[in-house]
């Protein structure tokens, strides 16, 4: 190929300031994602020769198998540059490492590289996978006859959540709606971690349960006689290729059950002649094999092994896409912050804040002498309560404060009884006098009791 | 065109609602992103699809909220003309300005529903171009605070003070000190027209000066924008 790419690649990065990622540059330039990649390594490796201009940064995807919390799980992560190193020596097998963006700026967070591949995304909604690495031949959009039916059973509450979480063991319990497991599909299916894994493969048993429950059932007792026949079958160290083929048969499973994607796991289920169930039935039994096999061997490593080759990117709905990227970027190793459930919209918080927060600050007022107690309770309903208007996601943050100080400073606002603000008192000291002043003469008459406790305490 | 007027009404407000919304994000974005503060207050949050940052500590959202609560009337009545995010250092002495530019387009045009997705559209570009301005933009000495001006056209602010919105929340006339940058140069970052807000506004030209001597010049063509 010729290098007019490096030059358009320098034009986007350095005139323009833009994030080019490879999934941008694919969708932008319109080559495979992997050209991309090849694209952007070798721009990279030509300015770093170079050795002018203005710095380059880069993030890579890191994907691999690694040991945490005594369980091997296969970890992607997208990763700075200064952390690549590190993080690659922390995994034990390294399986994939490529280019994930290319920019100026060095970034703080990995919000801009959502934001960047959003809008290609949405433009090319209908063909964002025409350039991925993932094929799967059966995956078509659902009709909408099909698609009304789905968004009824997706409005089920996902109960199924917390059943899945054991993992395998759960194959024999087919007590889960299938309905139920849609949500959680699509929540599983693209979160990196290790208790998403679970559900997913979980579900994709209980998938398969639902949609050939006996035909499972009667397999499973044949699984395990036949893990070796099949282990040998594919080979050792074919296994990654064999992983593939369930693995399509589980993206098909997993994507009938999502409602957002439209796959054809669920027509074949209706409408499949003999011949299909034959086939299915063949793939979960190997994919029952291959799950035991990896049970023993490493975690639920299937889905994500699908995932090293970044398709479930490409997946071209773009809901799904939205819940991707929202727990991958976390996963990386500059994000302390834990995996939180899909953050809510933003509105104008105060409002909805206030009102809870002087609900609160009510039943403190009133009794005094539980405030340790209530500050308990107060802290958690605050996560909780404010699930509608936004998710405080730093539970321990809020823990910290409260063992450092008792009293809620009063404020004019809200009477905030949340013990956020003692630990910010340190820092802001100046905003805090002011606001000090204000609201304690004006609250003094009703707040009395409150204000003494904040000034003992200090 | 009784049902048009009062349309218009509800379109100055809704136009103003936006980007009121807007420059919270952006406000809190930039503090995130040029570290004014640490990054552990910051949370991320959902906005016009895209994950962005937003401070946890309900003092500093109150004083934006505040800020900008003011700052609504003023722009529903189209007498803002720019609001300044200024960043100083320990001896308030600005380093760098973020300018937003708001102005009134000449013609208006009706908007409509599908208007606003492209506008949240640009938005959504806008909060991208903030995330990687970083790299125009050299570090800031450590220990900086901010602060949010408004300029007004003609005499807003006196009908301002007349009735004060908040009680609780009073406007000074911003010192020289703070206003005036020296060796300003000027970095556009970004410009946006938007048919919906051509109605109203136009949320034109996002500025930032830097103090220190960054030649880098970018799309986007800034309004002739006087040094203050």
């Amino acid at each position: 190929m010729d290098d007019l790419y490096l030059d358009n690649i320098d034009e986007f990065v350095n005139d323009q300031n833009k994030i080019v990622t490879y999934k941008w540059l694919s969708l932008t330039l319109g080559v495979h994602v992997n050209t991309a990649k090849q694209m952007l390594y070798h721009y990279l490796q030509q300015k770093r020769n170079e050795s002018s201009g203005t710095p380059l940064h880069a993030t890579y995807l890191v994907s691999g198998k690694c040991v945490e919390n005594g369980s091997t799980c296969h970890k992607v992560s997208v990763v700075r540059e200064d952390k690549l190193d590190a993080v690659k020596a922390k995994m034990d097998v390294t399986i994939s490492v490529h280019v994930y963006s290319v920019q100026r700026a060095e970034l703080k967070d990995s919000s801009p590289l959502y934001n960047t591949d959003y809008d290609a995304v949405k433009e090319n909604l209908k063909n964002c996978n025409k350039y991925s690495a993932i094929r799967c031949a059966a995956a078509v959009p659902m009709s909408s006859a099909e698609l009304q039916r789905a968004q009824e059973m997706s409005s089920v509450p996902p109960v199924e959540k917390e059943i899945s979480k054991p993992g395998f063991n759960d194959k024999t319990s087919a007590t889960s709606k299938p309905s139920a497991k849609q949500p959680a599909g699509i929540m599983g299916m693209f979160a990196s971690k290790n208790a998403s894994k679970s559900q997913e493969s979980s579900k994709e048993v209980k998938t398969e349960q639902k949609e050939d429950s006996s035909l499972v059932e009667t397999s499973k007792s044949k699984t395990t006689s036949k893990v070796n026949p099949m282990s040998n079958f594919f080979g050792k160290s074919a296994q990654k290729k064999a992983d593939e083929k369930p693995n399509k048969s589980i993206k098909e499973e997993m994507d009938g059950s999502s409602t957002a994607s439209a796959t054809a796991s669920m027509k074949p289920s209706q409408t499949s002649p003999k011949s299909e169930i034959n086939i299915k039935e063949e793939q979960s039994k190997v994919s029952n094999a291959l799950k035991v096999e990896s049970k023993d061997t490493r975690n639920k490593t299937k889905r994500p092994e699908v995932v090293d080759s970044d398709d479930e990117k490409m997946e071209s709905q773009q809901k799904k896409r939205r819940r991707i990227k929202k727990p991958r970027p976390d996963s990386s190793d500059d994000e302390v912050v834990p995996d939180s459930p899909p953050v809510p919209n933003v509105h104008t918080p105060s409002p909805k804040k206030q009102v809870k927060r002087e609900q609160v600050s009510h039943q403190e007022e009133s009794s005094e002498v539980k405030r340790r107690k209530r500050r308990r309770v107060l802290k958690s309903n605050t996560f909780v309560d404010e699930d509608g208007s936004f998710v405080t996601e730093k539970g321990y943050v809020s823990e910290s404060y409260s063992e450092s100080e008792e009293e809620p400073e009063p404020n004019s606002q809200a009477k905030d009884s949340s013990s956020l603000k003692q630990s910010f008192e340190k820092r802001k000291e100046e905003k805090k006098e002011k606001s000090q002043k204000k609201t304690s003469t004006a609250n003094k008459p009703t707040k009395q009791p409150s204000i003494m406790g904040f000034f003992q305490k200090k | 065109m009784a049902t048009l007027t009062r349309q218009d009404l509800n379109f100055g407000q809704v136009v103003a609602d936006i980007l009121c919304e807007f420059l919270e994000v952006a406000i809190h974005l930039i503090l995130y992103v040029r570290e004014i503060y640490p990054s552990g207050i910051f949370e991320k949050r959902k906005k016009y699809n895209v994950p962005v940052q937003m401070a946890c500590h309900p003092e500093l959202n109150q004083y934006i909220q505040d800020t900008l609560h003011c700052v609504k009337p003023l722009i529903e009545k189209n007498e803002a003309e720019k609001v300044v995010l200024v960043i100083m250092d320990k001896e308030h002495h600005p380093v760098e300005r973020f300018v937003f530019e708001i102005s009134q387009p000449p013609l208006l045009s009706i908007s409509s529903e599908t208007l606003l997705s492209h506008v949240e559209q640009l938005l959504r570009a806008m909060i991208l171009k903030i995330s990687v301005c970083d790299a125009v933009l050299d570090n800031n000495p450590p220990g900086c605070t901010f602060t949010l001006l408004v300029h007004t056209r003609e005499a807003a602010t006196r009908n301002m003070e007349k009735v004060q919105v908040i009680k609780d929340f009073p406007w000074i006339v911003a010192d020289e000190q703070e206003v005036h940058m020296e060796e300003a140069k000027l970095i556009p970052l970004k410009t946006m027209t938007s048919d919906i807000l051509k109605y109203d506004q136009r949320l034109s030209v996002l500025l930032a000066d830097a103090k220190d001597d960054v030649d880098e010049s970018e799309e986007g063509q800034p309004s002739a924008m006087s040094d203050v």
